[in-house]
């Protein structure tokens, strides 16, 4: 118990089993598990009525973060909710279509040396 | 490239890179990216795999099911809605099924070196020479602790003469830029076909 009326801290055990956020699913529904530095975005796809039903508060909370592109880094450490919990409610909105991943390479595809060159300047202006 | 934007002004990663930062407990990991990124906190909750399994012991907690990993990792923005991402491993080998999911589609590595621990990062080489994942040694140079030459590091941690190894003072955003400078420069040596510096692929870079 912190100081401030603040019961939970970083360190504390989560309240909700996290998976629970999930219905118990550790597993994304596609069974693509997205990187860490996938970018993801909200697809301005209209929520069909069937969609908002099964929609969490968690679930919505992403799409509000992802009006902007985001990685999946970025969203899970928004939200503080784990990443593998982040992963399988991400898997559902992509299914719904709600979510794209914008690639710019194939997942787990090393950059090409342009893309390289272009970090290397990057930095170099830093 | 992604141009599946229609709103030009908006924000957000339109790139985005990541590079492991290895190193043992205490070497200077969290200070180095500290030094240099924004810095945000990430949440693991892993479902235990059978190869996490074998490093928990679940004698009388046989209902656990999951295992939590606090991380940092840290951002870095460059021009063109390019973002570097800068993600710190855990060391102890229990949380290596996360190194897999960091090292995955990543630029590269650096492993910050104790020399008062050197021993710390005989994991971090194994890892990623098995893993054919391109690294570069950085020496955190601690005040008071005895500084060795990069000669000496180089052979005690048995690297090949192409793997660079750099001082590098962890605090300071200029010295941890030059390591980052190293490894991307050291990535870029290695493509095959890539000119960079004078020599053709495989190049020997230039050593600090």
């Amino acid at each position: 118990m912190g100081t401030g009326g603040k019961w939970v801290d970083r360190d504390s055990d989560p309240v909700v089993r996290p998976y629970a956020l999930t219905g118990g699913r550790t597993e994304p529904a596609d069974g693509e598990v997205l990187d860490l530095i996938a970018i993801i975005v909200d697809s301005g796809r209209p929520a069909q009525a069937v969609d908002q039903r099964g929609l969490s508060p968690e679930h919505r909370r992403i799409l509000t973060l992802c009006q902007h592109p985001a990685t999946v880094a970025d969203v899970a450490s928004d939200t503080g909710l784990p990443l593998g919990v982040i992963r399988v409610l991400l898997a559902d909105l992509i299914q719904q279509g709600r979510i794209k991943v914008m690639q710019d390479r194939p997942a787990g595809e090393k950059p090409s040396a342009q893309l390289l060159r272009e970090v290397l300047h990057g930095l170099r202006a830093l | 490239m992604a141009s599946g934007l229609s709103d030009p002004g908006a924000e957000g990663p339109l790139a985005a890179f990541k590079i492991l930062i290895a190193g043992g407990f205490g070497a200077g990991k969290t200070t180095l990216v500290s030094a240099i990124s924004e810095v945000r906190p990430l949440r693991t909750e892993e479902a235990l795999t059978s190869v996490s399994a074998s490093y928990d012991d679940l004698q009388g907690v046989e209902n656990k099911a999951t295992t939590t990993v606090a991380m940092d990792f840290g951002r870095i923005t460059l021009g063109g809605r390019r973002v570097l991402y800068l993600f710190g491993t855990p060391g102890q080998e229990r949380f290596w099924f996360m190194w897999d999911d960091l090292s995955y589609g990543a630029l590269g590595a650096v492993i910050v070196a104790d020399t008062r621990r050197l021993a710390d990062c005989f994991a971090s080489v194994d890892y990623f020479e098995k893993r054919g994942l391109t690294f570069v040694v950085a020496i955190n140079c601690f005040d008071g602790a005895h500084r060795y030459d990069p000669a000496e590091v180089r052979a005690a941690l048995d690297l090949g003469p192409q793997v660079p190894v750099v001082l590098c003072d962890a605090r300071q955003p200029e010295s941890v830029k030059n390591v980052l400078i190293t490894l991307l420069e050291h990535v870029l040596a290695g493509l095959p076909g890539e000119d960079y510096g004078s020599q053709p692929a495989p190049a020997a870079p230039p050593l600090a």
